[in-house]
């Protein structure tokens, strides 16, 4: 491959759409290293940014760097040129960026609730005493173990209760009401009474309360926030992985890298073996093929000719780079009106989203007005005891449990479909998916494999099966055509030389001295379902390959799952009739649906949705975004195109469908626990409430009794990472770093 | 039992301590990645 020209990511409209000003002169940026595979590679690149960056962020997971830069003094090309030229393979990611302080967030949670934790065990120590010892404990100890709690119990209230005392604070400014206003409102209460209390030297102190209030709501927010998170990365990384520069030919022949926001309708591009299109636009060369199918489905490498409209996302098989015009730019191309559509699909969905947070708002005043009316009741007796109560009924009526019940059921099932091979990318969808009456399928790299397979081989000549195995394999040896890909894995210790791709006729080349060719046996006997491939020497015929698609080996046992859980399966797919049916009779589906297009997709999808049916929809490829956007719960391939695993729901790391029904069982599970930990938090809520009101039932008891409600919710979420659905044991993940 | 007056100040001020050390040791990233630590080969530059 030719020299990659860096420089153009100096150009600032290029800076500035990969790279986010983090102040002071300086901005931030994430390059992925295909190239990097050891810890030793970890420090080589730790080297070579030396006197760029102190301290960049290496990734060897997710093979990332992450760094800031001086775009004065070093050039983001010069790091990149570095970079590529050490073998690294760099590749500037796209940023959409809003995740950047996520490192410093996490680590002052962590900071924030090993406080909480600290300050609250030593804080129920120190008030220990007083529980068990009342009345006989010495005063003079009594008053040093108050004063001790006073001084443990600052830092647990304003350094790890800060984000509640900051969150109802701005709230209370922009005049509305929010979870964490009733929570400030406790805290401060009990800290107040009890710090007066304690200067004065008499009376209940809440300390306590405070902390242990602090702590367990500050582990469940950690809980909640670490899940949405996890998934946040990897789909960040994934959405990096757009094309953003083109190669365009100047007036004067030579070629120059441009961004793709300055390409013009009539431009002139190349595009090199292996790479994608960058815009719509009309081949200019006589033929090309490309790989179409994460764009349409099809699954066949497409010829094009001279003057044929290409599309933005295919990929170029042949050996040679070709050259195209610039149709359509921007927002104007296939693909960017696919996103729109997807934008559009994806909006239609958080309507009971708003309705909760409106039921919240309502809810924190009934919360107020009961500990205030509490408190009026009780003004009889002595401030203190009025004081008590509102305290009480605050803490009581804190629905603790229950904002841990659904976060804490979802990060254990999240974790449970992880080892399953399943990557919950949205959380929320699990609730969905326990749900879903119905699937829709994509045929091509979903239901089967996306590449061919050798399904048959017939000599036509002297030589046998395996000798013809290993020439054809030889002559294809290298190519990213389908047809060479799937000769790929046939052993063969010969050596083609002088090896030449003609696009729609195969390949040829010279093997011992003799020349052999190896393509298409011909268009019209191709029936559409298989390619028939022959290999010649010189005009002899010596084999017939066959070349088919075939179905994932799980396929037809994940389809009898779902039809045995009573669960309708369809397939839809923008592949043809023939070759849709085919697969529909071999796997037993009834629903076929072919030569799909994306919107004909999302209609059928809407139609079912409008007859009441859940729909889990199954796909990989970009012709399948807008209808996985649309659908209740949608999964993607780990092979597909990088837009729709970004926008899918589920993602299935482990290249497995077999993990779906077992992810459903576990949805199912989640769900049930999700049900059962709502029910225990608002019947606890329920049941204490009048307690408090009633002043039978003090703060330190609603402190704990709220934390051990709390505690059985988490136990109760996490029995899902032990319970293993029956007859549905995982399959083993692959490793996720190979060795050096 | 006078002594308490010298044990319990002197376990608030090892309670400091501790939530000294695990602020520090928060951010300085020593919680950052708890996977990618034991990948890492030890070293042998200074």
């Amino acid at each position: 491959m030719s020299a990659i020209d860096w420089t153009v990511y100096d150009r600032p409209e290029l800076r500035d759409t990969v790279s986010t000003d983090v102040g002071g002169g300086r901005r931030e940026v994430l390059i992925g290293a295909d190239g990097m595979h050891c810890a030793a590679c970890v420090g080589r690149i730790e080297k070579l940014l030396a006197d760029v960056t102190p301290d960049p962020r290496i990734s060897l997971t997710s093979r990332t760097v992450e760094f800031r830069f001086d775009p004065e003094q070093a050039p983001l090309s010069e790091v990149l040129r570095r970079l590529d030229r050490a073998g690294f393979k760099p590749q500037v990611l796209a940023q959409d960026g809003g995740l950047q302080g996520q490192t410093a967030e996490r680590r002052d949670a962590l900071a924030r609730i090993g406080v909480a934790v600290i300050c609250a065990m030593q804080v129920m120590m120190l008030a220990w005493p007083s529980y068990t010892d009342g009345g006989v404990i010495d005063p003079g100890i009594d008053q040093l173990l108050r004063w001790a709690q006073l001084v443990v119990a600052t830092p647990g209230v304003f350094y790890a209760g800060w984000p509640f005392l900051r969150g109802a604070w701005l709230a209370i400014r922009g005049r509305s009401l929010n979870m964490d206003v009733p929570v400030a409102l406790s805290i401060s209460i009990a800290y107040v009474a009890s710090l007066v209390r304690t200067v004065l030297g008499g009376g209940e102190i809440y300390f306590d309360t405070a902390t242990m209030f602090v702590m367990f709501l500050l582990i469940g927010r950690f809980v909640e926030s670490r899940t949405r998170a996890q998934a946040g990365e990897r789909l960040r990384l994934l959405a990096g992985r757009r094309k953003l520069t083109a190669q365009r030919e100047t007036p004067d022949g030579t070629l120059e890298t441009v961004p793709l926001s300055v390409l013009a309708v009539g431009d002139r591009l190349i595009v090199g073996p292996g790479e994608s299109v960058p815009v719509d636009g009309e081949l200019l060369d006589t033929a090309a093929e490309l790989d179409e199918a994460l764009l349409t489905g099809e699954s066949r490498a497409v010829l094009h000719r001279s003057g044929d409209a290409l599309l933005a996302g295919s990929v170029n098989l042949g050996q040679q780079p070709f050259a195209l015009r610039a149709r359509s730019v921007g927002a104007s191309t296939w693909l960017a009106q696919i996103t729109q559509l997807l934008q559009r699909a994806q909006t239609q969905r958080p309507r009971f989203q708003i309705l909760a947070d409106r039921l919240a708002g309502w809810f924190i005043f009934v919360v107020l007005l009961l500990a205030a009316g509490g408190a009026a009741l009780w003004w009889h007796a002595g401030a203190d005891h009025a004081l008590s109560v509102a305290l009480a009924v605050l803490v009581a009526s804190c629905p603790c449990a229950l904002s841990l019940a659904v976060p804490a059921a979802i990060a254990a099932a999240a974790s449970r479909l992880a080892r399953l091979g399943v990557l919950a990318a949205n959380p929320a969808a699990l609730s969905r998916l326990s749900r879903v009456d119905t699937v829709l399928f994509d045929k091509t790299g979903t239901l089967t494999r996306s590449d061919l397979t050798i399904s048959g081989v017939e000599c036509l000549d002297a030589r046998d099966e395996a000798e013809c195995l290993a020439l054809a394999a030889a002559l294809e040896r290298g190519l990213t055509h389908p047809i060479a890909r799937a000769f790929a894995n046939a052993p063969s210790r010969k050596i083609a030389l002088d090896q030449r791709q003609v696009p729609g006729q195969g390949v040829s080349g010279t093997i011992d001295g003799a020349v052999y060719s190896i393509g298409a046996a011909d268009a019209a006997a191709d029936a559409g379902i298989e390619t028939v491939v022959l290999l010649r020497q010189g005009e002899t015929a010596l084999a017939r390959f066959t070349l088919a698609t075939v179905p994932r080996p799980e396929a037809a046992q994940t389809l009898t799952q779902f039809v045995g859980a009573g669960i309708a399966v369809e397939l839809l797919t923008g592949d043809s009739d023939a070759a849709a049916l085919a697969l529909a009779r071999q796997l037993g589906i009834d629903e076929v649906r072919a030569r799909q297009t994306p919107e004909q997709k999302l209609e059928r999808l809407r139609e079912l949705q409008a007859q009441g049916r859940t729909v889990l929809a199954v796909g990989d490829g970009i012709n399948d975004a807008p209808f996985l956007a649309a659908a209740d719960v949608s999964v993607a391939m780990p092979q597909g195109a990088a837009l729709t695993q970004t926008r899918a729901d589920l993602l299935l790391i482990g290249d497995s469908l077999a993990a779906l029904p077992p992810a459903r069982a576990v949805a199912r599970l989640a769900d049930r626990r999700v049900r059962q930990n709502i029910a225990w938090a608002i019947g606890y809520n329920l049941s204490v409430l009048p307690l408090a009101m009633a002043g039978v039932l003090l703060p330190w008891m609603a402190a704990l009794g709220m934390s051990l409600s709390s505690l059985l919710v988490v136990a109760n979420a996490l029995r899902l990472r032990a319970a293993m659905p029956p007859d549905t044991a995982p399959e083993p993940r692959p490793p996720l770093a190979e060795a050096c | 039992m006078e002594i308490l007056y010298v044990l319990i100040p002197l376990g608030i001020v090892l309670v400091g301590v501790a939530a000294g050390v695990l602020i520090w040791a928060v951010k300085s990233g020593q919680y950052d990645n708890l996977e990618a630590i034991g990948r890492r080969m030890p070293d042998d530059e200074p």
